[in-house]
């Protein structure tokens, strides 16, 4: 930027950029905001008419649940915290501890350590802090707007939420491994070959990417009932029944997303060039090992992208779950479908939107730790079609 | 890459998509010919059922499917042709339609009615998405560098919510006497009902998916816009461009692949428009193509599901999505020609 | 106190596991059931649960996944919950057993009417009966000096007088959702005025004076109902009864008792039950019970054991505990002023829902995705009648029934 006189843009221009980009940060953030504060009110509060009484929530602050200016002031600062220290204290803890080559692990330990320490204190130490606090602060411990978390107890604790949260976090975990380990290898052999093999192959998988996915999921079910009758000539007694199996599912999950993974990994491995693995053959390496010793290294940032982009497609799927998965396995997206379709009163309809904010929360974390990486790996001049 | 070594990475991804995708795919391909019926015969059947006053018996003659002696349905599969396709399509009422000149008539056959919504869908929420995500992408790199980290952050969110979440709480905001609906209401004075009448509720489906997919597209034009080559800015500059022309001549050609790849991807997922008609129950004013096929496909009150119908209706809707991708999958080809010369 | 609660939850799942106290035996095989997600399946399901290893899957999907799961070999699940109209597809496939023996063994406390016969075997036991039923605001029929309305007739009078004054958003409520809802209310308002829904050899005969009539009567109420109708199912038209918005509606049985809970409604007290409507003929309403039945792909022992654990949740100690969950069939079930809709409708004769009509699953599925095209104006009501009658021939041919 030499020539920053002719860049500088007129003041008509630079404000109607940002009052779109403000209108469009409130359009965007909007939905989930106005969930969570219904989450936290009685069922009259919530579904109120009156916009100012469901965010004050007179009825809930009757019957003694509220935040005071206290309990707002320390909860955002420790929030607030919390999002400082993630983006910078964490990432430089995890990239220093991290022995080198499994800064993967570094950062799961590293995050899975941090959300926990970060549910202790918010949830665990600071309510018991601040109940002391507001008895002693006089007008600054007055609850001022209704609040309550009873819907949040009821879903975690009584709605067996956590037995959901488990399964999804085995399925996601399951989609991403895998998915990533085979579009791996998949996407670097289709990247550095140029037969019409493989360009039949990803015109294939594009159009198995645009395939409704409900015309595959109700084929699968019958079959997955009956697997143990059907698969009995083959593997004897040992034959499973797949419907309710979580590996089953994750299977599923994996093909339908292998599509979009090996596409978007293989304009990853593009942009390394192939000399590159032609070094490390003349090295001795086989082509096996150049990949894992000399590529992979290096594509990091297009895994841990295109593994951000599994990871949304097994956490946030429905389709595959609620038709694959017995209730007893069932991860949080169908589970929370199962609390609005039963006849539900009122309150449960509260209870339920409680469990779709829990369900957005990691989703927001997750975005909090791997925006840069998000930004970055698409920066990298990975997608190029 | 030998063809050996090639085959050995592309392995496992291959075997999974053919056991998931492929098969089934041939599946559903074979059945868009056939007929697979239930053998029927005629019974006396008495039913007793309960009341408060006691109980209810009837007898009464029905027809029940036949079983065999392990106790399974006895079932007759027929060769049909396209009979399941005529099905689908219902020429004869087209035909009438046609007659009658009449395009409400037209709109009323399952068909038709589902690929109109699924076209205007997905070619109306194409360019918004697109000038959307143009839009946010341009006037977040024209922000502050201190806050683009957050507004990216809450950009992203729409993206990265659970589909039925987000339908769902836009839904809230508008059904009955929503929170927005009734600030509508307040704005221009008079009574709104948003779920009441078809355009509405397509305007806020419309609305729904631009709203859920231009953050994806404005951080992959953002993250594109970061490599804009900064020299031919400035000799355009120099040569005396307005903002605008800088725009249409420079940075757009330089977006140019990553349009087509967002272009791409929203043709496809659009296509299949699916969660918005569930989440808003549309179903009554508006369907689209994979709801047609996912109803025939769901069981009824006895158990039965329209197999033959639904997998000629999913096999029409692949015929369609290859029709609207052919233009794309040339410019692939043409690409990937010209990388291997 | 978040940490107390985990400690208090982990404690509690430790010992539910080795808990049968409310139950005659300890269960020692395991027993898997599938049923639908209702509150009183809840309490029976919890009830079964007191005899230990029993894993209950209350699953709003359970009739799509129902008939695959009982055909498998050994079947998924033990105990299966089915409503007279998803009893149908097990009893057809064969999938279900006779439960006279076990029924002669354990179930000497069952009342005649649980047991629900097909050719003079058992094939299920039901539990609670249910029906669409006239629910009205005592408060404002008072003050407008309003009879209770006994036929469509007298709704639609006074859904006009209450629509002239500012009490509430709209006179009428009505499950009108597109789909299983909005045929149903079809059903009832047909069935009402004495219709029948086949001819010989399963041809559909709905395309009639009452069925014209029928359509043109549920037109002319909604009217008077929120213009969103084709969205409100039974949940949603119980919160604008909560919420003091509507004054009349035909609701099901089940939901009588959400009027009165005092942390939701702001009607306590306010909302009486009636007999639904009636039609020209009987009350139109149909009438459906939901009870279990157990599955033909396992061994006998098994069997034995899953009725036992079935019986356990029936009994009457869950009935006690759970009386106004349901209109319950069971010994020992109290009739409330909740019920007082649901027996009136029963006793102006409303039928039982036709699901042993083997057309009636295409014929439900093609007037739910049809009547609404009439309602929003698409179409006149004879063009929809056989508009639905030509998707009914498409599916019946389809499987065969034509």
């Amino acid at each position: 930027m030499t020539n920053v006189k002719a860049l500088r843009q007129p003041l008509s221009l630079r404000l109607s950029s940002s009052i779109f980009l403000t209108f469009w940060c409130v359009v965007a953030a909007f939905p989930i905001f106005w969930i969570t504060v219904m989450s936290v009110k009685l069922p009259i509060d919530a579904f109120n008419g009156n916009p100012l009484k469901v965010i004050f929530g007179p009825t809930t602050l009757a019957q003694g649940k509220g935040l005071s200016i206290l309990d707002i002031t320390i909860g955002l600062t420790i929030l607030i915290i919390t999002a400082k220290l993630a983006t910078g204290w964490l990432i430089r803890m995890v990239g220093k501890f991290s022995p080198s080559g499994y800064l993967w692990a570094g950062w799961i330990i590293g995050s899975l350590t941090f959300g926990l320490l970060f549910v202790l204190v918010f949830f665990g130490l600071q309510p018991s802090l601040l109940n002391i606090l507001n008895d002693i602060s006089g007008i600054l411990g007055i609850n001022i707007i209704g609040f309550s978390t009873e819907h949040y107890s009821t879903v975690w604790f009584e709605k067996g939420f956590f037995n959901n949260f488990q399964n999804s976090l085995l399925v996601t975990t399951g989609v991403v491994t895998i998915s990533l380990t085979f579009g791996t290898l998949a996407g670097y052999a289709l990247s550095r070959s140029s037969s019409n093999l493989a360009f039949w192959i990803l015109i294939i998988a594009l159009i198995f990417r645009a395939l409704p996915h409900s015309v595959l999921v109700t084929g699968y079910l019958p079959f997955f009932m009956n697997s143990a009758e059907i698969l009995r000539p083959l593997l004897g007694d040992a034959a499973p029944t797949l419907y309710g199996l979580p590996w089953a599912t994750i299977a599923v999950l994996v093909a339908i997303n292998q599509p979009f993974t090996i596409w978007m990994l293989r304009s990853f491995f593009q942009n390394i060039p192939a000399e590159l693995d032609e070094a490390a053959q003349v090295d001795g390496c086989s082509h096996f090992q150049a990949f894992r010793r000399v590529i992979m290294p290096v594509m990091w940032p297009g895994v841990i992208t295109t593994g951000l982009f599994s990871f949304l497609l097994a956490y946030n799927d429905f389709l595959v779950t609620s038709l694959l998965l017995d209730v007893q396995n069932q991860t949080m997206v169908p589970a929370i479908a199962r609390m609005f379709n039963m006849e539900t009163t009122t309150t449960d309809q509260v209870v339920a939107v409680a469990a779709a904010v829990s369900i957005v929360a990691p989703l927001f974390f997750l975005v909090l730790f791997f925006q840069r990486q998000i930004v970055s790996g698409l920066t990298a001049g990975a997608v190029k079609g | 890459m030998k063809s050996k070594t090639f085959a050995t990475f592309v392995g496992p991804s291959i075997f999974m998509m053919i056991l998931f995708i492929a098969l089934p795919l041939a599946g559903v391909l074979s059945q868009s010919f056939y007929l697979t019926q239930s053998v029927y015969e005629e019974v006396e059947v008495e039913t007793c059922t309960p009341s408060f006053t006691g109980q209810i018996c009837l007898t009464e003659i029905t027809t029940l499917p036949m079983l065999d002696k392990e106790g399974k349905k006895v079932t007759k599969t027929t060769f049909v042709g396209l009979r399941n396709y005529r099905n689908v399509i219902e020429f004869p009422r087209v035909i009438a339609a046609f007659a009658n000149k009449s395009w409400q008539q037209f709109m009323t056959i399952d068909f038709w009615k589902a690929l109109r919504f699924t076209l205007t869908f997905t070619l109306l929420t194409l360019p918004l998405v697109l000038l959307f995500g143009l839009l946010i992408a341009l006037t977040i790199n024209n922000a502050a560098k201190s806050i683009r980290g957050p507004v990216i952050f809450i950009s992203l969110l729409p993206m990265i919510i659970t589909p039925v979440i987000g339908a769902l709480s836009i839904r809230w905001l508008f059904i009955g006497d929503g929170i927005l609906t009734s600030f509508l209401e307040w704005w221009l004075v008079r009574d709104i009902a948003m779920f009441a009448q078809a355009w509405t509720i397509e305007l806020m489906m419309m609305l729904y998916r631009v709203w859920h997919v231009a953050p994806f597209a404005a951080i992959v034009f953002y993250a594109a816009l970061q490599t804009v080559n900064q020299d031919s800015l400035e000799s355009a500059i120099i040569d005396g461009a307005s903002r605008w022309e800088r725009l249409r001549y420079v940075i757009i050609p330089h977006l140019m692949p990553l349009i087509v790849f967002v272009t791409l991807i929203h043709l496809m997922d659009s296509y299949r428009v699916f969660e918005e008609v569930i989440g808003f129950s549309s179903q009554s004013y508006v369907i689209s193509l994979q709801w047609l096929t996912y109803d025939f496909l769901s069981l009824d009150m006895l158990g039965n599901r329209s197999i033959s119908r639904a997998s000629a209706s999913a096999m029409l809707t692949m015929i369609g999505i290859v029709i609207l991708l052919i233009p794309v999958l040339r410019g692939v080809w043409m690409d990937y020609k010209g990388r291997r010369l | 106190m978040f940490l107390k609660k985990i400690a208090t939850t982990i404690a509690v799942s430790l010992i539910s596991t080795s808990v049968w106290a409310g139950c005659a035996f300890e269960n020692t095989t395991e027993v898997k059931s599938l049923t639908a997600g209702f509150d009183a399946w809840k309490a029976v399901t919890g009830a079964m649960a007191e005899c230990g290893n029993v894993s209950a899957s209350l699953d709003q999907d359970f009739k799509d996944k129902q008939p695959d799961a009982f055909a498998a070999n050994p079947s998924l699940y033990q105990i299966g919950g089915v409503s007279n109209g998803t009893m149908v597809p097990l009893l057809n496939a064969g999938t279900i057993r006779p439960l006279d023996d076990l029924v002669a063994k354990y179930g000497s406390h069952l009342k005649p009417s649980q047991l629900i016969k097909v050719n003079g075997k058992i094939m299920a036991i039901a539990m609670m009966v249910n029906n669409q039923h006239f629910m009205y605001r005592s408060d404002v029929l008072d003050e407008f000096r309003l009879a209770v309305p006994t036929t469509y007739d007298e709704v639609l009078a006074a859904a006009a007088t209450i629509a002239k004054y500012d009490v509430v958003d709209y006179p009428l409520g009505g499950t009108y959702k597109a789909g299983w809802n909005l045929a149903e209310e079809f059903v009832n308002m047909y069935l009402g005025n004495g219709g029948s829904f086949f001819g010989e050899g399963n041809a559909p005969a709905i395309n009639n004076a009452t069925g014209i009539a029928s359509l043109e009567t549920m037109k002319d109420l909604t009217a008077y109902m929120d213009p969103e109708y084709l969205v409100s199912d039974s949940t949603y038209v119980q919160q604008q009864f909560q919420q003091g918005k509507i004054a009349m509606a035909n609701l099901w049985a089940s939901r009588a008792g959400a009027m009165d809970n005092a942390e939701e409604s702001q009607v306590v007290g306010k909302v009486i039950m009636s007999s639904a409507p009636m039609g020209s003929v009987r009350a139109s309403s149909t009438n459906w019970w939901d009870g279990i039945v157990l599955a033909k792909n396992m061994t006998d022992d098994e069997a034995d054991n899953a009725f036992r654990v079935a019986m356990e949740g029936l009994d009457t100690e869950m009935v006690q505990a759970n009386n106004d969950a349901a209109v319950w069939l069971i010994d020992g079930y109290v009739a409330g002023n909740a019920a007082a809709g649901a027996i009136a409708t029963a006793n102006n004769s409303a039928a039982p829902y036709p699901s042993n009509e083997p057309g009636m699953g295409a014929m439900h599925t093609a007037l739910g995705n049809g009547i609404a095209a009439f309602l929003n104006g698409a179409k006149d009501a004879a063009t929809t009648l056989a508009d639905i009658e030509a998707a009914y021939v498409v599916s019946a041919t389809e499987s065969g029934l034509m």
